[in-house]
């Protein structure tokens, strides 16, 4: 994603607030240098005379969790982090699909990429073991060792050789397909506006300028990534060409398979969770046009990826989607109102 | 009859020792004039039309039977101030010359009266102004470098541009462009452009600003001024720590302020000996800030006040006639409330808890000695989280150093002071379960105030106490404390022993 923040690390102690005999920014160098004499650590020792209980928390604070379980940051929106509802970005669908075939049992909430250590989402929160705790956040990069290590039905690891192959499949025709569809397409700026832009601000200006950064940092990962990085103009015709080749690989690959899990394991796999963050999503949010719905006629668009997803290998895609959401989701969660909530 | 035609006077005050033409002038005061004409020289750079609004009051004025020397000069003395004020004319280069007109007045007019020739003398500033250096804000020391064009269209308008560096604020950028109103030096538009980026240690994140304000500042005679400021500032909160605790994650990201604001201050501080060491007088100040509401649209809305009260008592040497001892004892007391309010028009509708861009910070050596920076009230982890209500109070004793006397700059100080910050919190969410982001419904920010307010006064406020040295230099106040913590929150970050200060502002 774009508005990429990176985290520092600097801690600038400033000298016009800091000094003391006691404390320092190297307490160690510092003590052995000039210890606090013996009268002077008593007299420290004696204060504060009163210590009362802690200041509550703002308001806006989120509550410690009285479950005490982790928390997934992730882009959602306040209600489908409510209900624990899938995401609404690959990444973060990916890994929050993972931590649940795991069985983690974990709080979602919607973030932005500014909160995460890493500049992007999704990262975990471990819970906190008191109040006062700050507990160092686990990026995505170590998620899975965490799922492995914590989850209770730790799902199988793949050693397949041409995992690495299907795998760059996902991360680039796929990927940038998905890049191309939701962020450059016209057709879907209302729908990118929905998802990203608007639950920044509710400001016109912050909002443009949001949209653009997304834009730019979209195009210029796909450029980055395509056959012909030097060219200034993504070809987008040949990236959903890639795609359309990718997806019916991917089909193919399932159709081998008699367990209806990628690579015929028994048990879906983090290689599962991937590519059913993109078909999910796709099938959800990129598929055919309101009107073109129920229409045998409907004349075939590339940028309706969910168009695509649901052809490929003759729906073997959808179907594996279908069954990935009924594993992990199992039937469509109830929302406040005691409704039950289509997921689609 | 002036005996002397020509004389020279000031704007600034005579000496008091009268000297010849001193003498004249008085002997002068209640002669009839009339103005013949005023002349200025010097003004290459400056229109007419801001001139007018100078002189003008003057010629009118002057313009009645009655007027004497005395008036003239009296008014005189009104507009050269005026004239400096505009910030375009080197200080002192500001000369009168009165003389008896040369010319024949026209006839039928003033023939009863001493026709004056007024000639004014000016030495415009350089117009481009290009200054670096370092400079010393609260708790913050930064470098600097600034570019000043004065009386770019030639009425008084400055433009500023700004670009520094420093210990906390890692850039910032911003472009002034200021104008006096009507030809009032006293009432000056501004619109400044700015862009900044500062670190928030005590929170774990870094704040960047992208905005604009347009602000109408008004000088009152007595001294009193007022600032109306609109602001629309793009924040956002980024780079955080990695041990940023969940509640400063819950804000990190963007939001847009657009708000109001009036600040009223009114000083009576007897800063003539050193502008960093008043002992002598008192400070009024209130802000008043508006976000969010009505047609101010934006991400955050609420309405925020504080109000400071400071000032000082000499302690008069009885031994040295009533002179000044250098001894004072002082006191300050500084308030805060931010109220939550609903965006759009409803007075009723939910409303957001604030942010932590938004709340209050207390602590440090620059207003509650004795805790570290922002080290007071809510911490989520070691995160100063801040909060939404807040009282601090000061008193101290300023003592001349044994040797150096009352003349100098160094003091020893002994003080005490302490406060509380509490934030609101929403009672409302244990039912609810629900997690960060909450919304307040107009009964629950009514009650979360009022519980804030009474935890005002739940128990002894934080407090510490201590003795230290001060530094009163022109440029900023430097101190060196040592301090002890008396009583505390858990969570709240005290400082035993040491703590330097360096600001401008210090309660």
């Amino acid at each position: 994603m774009s508005n990429a923040s990176t985290t520092t690390t600097t801690t600038t102690t400033t000298t016009t607030t800091t000094a003391t005999a006691t404390s320092s920014s190297s307490p160690s160098t510092w003590r052995q240098a000039m210890p606090v004499p013996r009268p002077l650590q008593q007299l420290f020792d004696l204060v504060p005379l009163i210590t009362y209980s802690a200041n509550t928390l703002p308001a806006r604070s989120p509550s410690t969790t009285p479950d005490q379980l982790p928390t997934l940051y992730v882009f959602a929106s306040d209600e489908d982090a409510r209900f624990g509802a899938p995401s609404f970005n690959p990444s973060c669908l990916k890994w929050q699909t993972y931590l649940k075939l795991a069985g983690v049992r974990f709080h979602i909430t919607p973030s932005t990429n500014h909160a995460s250590p890493s500049g992007a989402l999704p990262f975990l929160l471990p819970a906190r073991s008191s109040p006062t705790d700050s507990p160092s956040p686990i990026p995505s990069s170590k998620l899975q060792h965490y799922a492995l290590s914590r989850g209770p039905t730790p799902p199988p690891q793949l050693t397949s050789l041409r995992l690495e192959a299907y795998q760059a499949l996902l991360d680039l025709p796929i990927r940038n397909a998905w890049l191309q569809s939701l962020y450059l397409e016209p057709a879907h700026a209302a729908l990118l506006d929905e998802l990203y832009v608007a639950p920044a601000s509710s400001s016109g200006w912050i909002r443009a300028s949001l949209r653009s950064q997304l834009r730019r940092a979209a195009e210029a990962e796909i450029l980055r990534t395509s056959s012909s990085p030097t060219a200034a103009v993504a070809d987008v015709d040949a990236v959903y060409a890639a795609a359309l080749e990718a997806f019916e690989a991917l089909a193919g690959l399932l159709a081998e398979s008699e367990t209806g899990w990628f690579f015929g394991a028994a048990q879906p796999t983090l290689f599962d969770a991937s590519v059913f963050a993109y078909t999910h999503l796709m099938l959800r949010y990129l598929g055919p046009a309101e009107e073109e719905k129920g229409s045998a006629q409907a004349p075939f668009v590339p940028a309706r990826l969910g168009v695509v997803v649901g052809c490929a290998g003759g729906g073997e895609l959808e179907e594996h989607r279908e069954r990935m959401l009924k594993r992990v989701w199992g039937d469509p969660p109830v929302d406040r109102e005691g409704v039950r909530r289509s997921i689609e | 009859m002036p005996r002397h035609p020509t004389t020279a006077a000031d704007h600034s005050a005579p000496p008091p020792t009268a000297s010849a033409p001193v003498q004249v002038v008085e002997n002068n005061l209640l002669t009839p004039v009339a103005l013949s004409s005023i002349s200025l020289h010097g003004a290459k750079n400056t229109r007419r039309s801001l001139l007018d609004h100078v002189f003008n009051p003057l010629v009118r004025e002057s313009a009645s039977a009655d007027t004497t020397f005395g008036d003239v000069l009296a008014r005189l003395s009104i507009a050269n101030q005026k004239l400096a004020r505009y910030d375009i004319f080197k200080e002192d280069s500001i000369r009168v010359f009165i003389s008896e007109a040369q010319e024949q007045p026209q006839p039928g007019l003033h023939l009863d009266r001493t026709n004056l020739d007024v000639s004014v003398s000016v030495k415009e500033k350089s117009r481009l102004v290009l200054s670096a250096g370092t400079d010393f804000g609260n708790a913050e020391g930064s470098a600097y470098t600034n570019a000043v064009i004065r009386n770019i269209l030639g009425g008084a308008e400055t433009l500023s541009v700004n670009a520094s560096t420093g210990t906390r604020t890692r850039s910032a950028y911003n472009a002034v462009f200021s104008t006096p109103v009507n030809g009032n030096p006293d009432l000056r538009l501004s619109l400044e452009g700015l862009r900044s980026s500062t670190q928030k240690p005590w929170a774990s994140h870094e704040e960047q600003l992208t905005g604009a304000n347009l602000r109408l500042a008004y000088l009152a005679e007595n001294g009193d001024s007022h600032a109306l400021a609109y602001s629309g500032v793009w924040r956002q909160l980024t780079n955080l720590a990695a041990t940023a605790s969940p509640t400063v994650r819950a804000d990190a990201g963007d939001s847009l302020k657009s708000s109001i604001a009036h600040t009223f201050t009114r000083d009576r501080r007897d800063r003539a000996g050193n502008p960093m060491l008043s002992q002598n007088g008192w400070l009024l100040r209130t802000v008043s800030e508006l976000a969010g509401w009505g047609p101010l649209r934006g991400d955050v809305a609420f309405c925020k006040s504080e109000v400071e009260v400071s000032g000082a008592v000499p302690v008069l040497s009885r031994a040295q006639g009533g002179l000044p001892s250098g001894i004072s004892v002082g006191g300050g007391l500084r308030m805060g409330v931010l109220y939550p309010l609903p965006t759009g028009y409803s007075l009723t509708g939910p409303a957001q808890p604030s942010r932590i861009n938004d709340r209050f910070q207390l602590g440090g050596p620059t207003d509650v000695r004795g805790f570290k920076q922002c080290g007071l009230g809510p911490h989520d982890g070691t995160d100063a989280v801040g909060g939404d209500v807040y009282a601090v109070g000061s008193v101290n004793m300023l003592l001349p150093l044994p040797r150096a006397g009352p003349e100098s700059p160094l003091r020893i100080q002994l003080f005490a002071n302490g406060g509380r910050l509490v934030a609101l919190k929403n009672e409302s969410k244990a039912k609810d379960g629900g997690g960060g982001g909450a919304v307040l419904d107009s009964i629950a920010v009514v009650n979360g105030i009022t519980s804030a307010m009474g935890g005002l006064a739940d128990g002894l406020p934080s407090l510490a106490a201590g003795v230290g040295l001060v530094y009163a230099h022109p440029v900023a106040r430097f101190e060196l404390n040592f301090s002890l913590p008396l009583v505390q929150r858990r969570g709240e970050e005290a400082r035993k022993g040491l703590q330097v200060g360096v600001g401008i502002n210090f309660l």
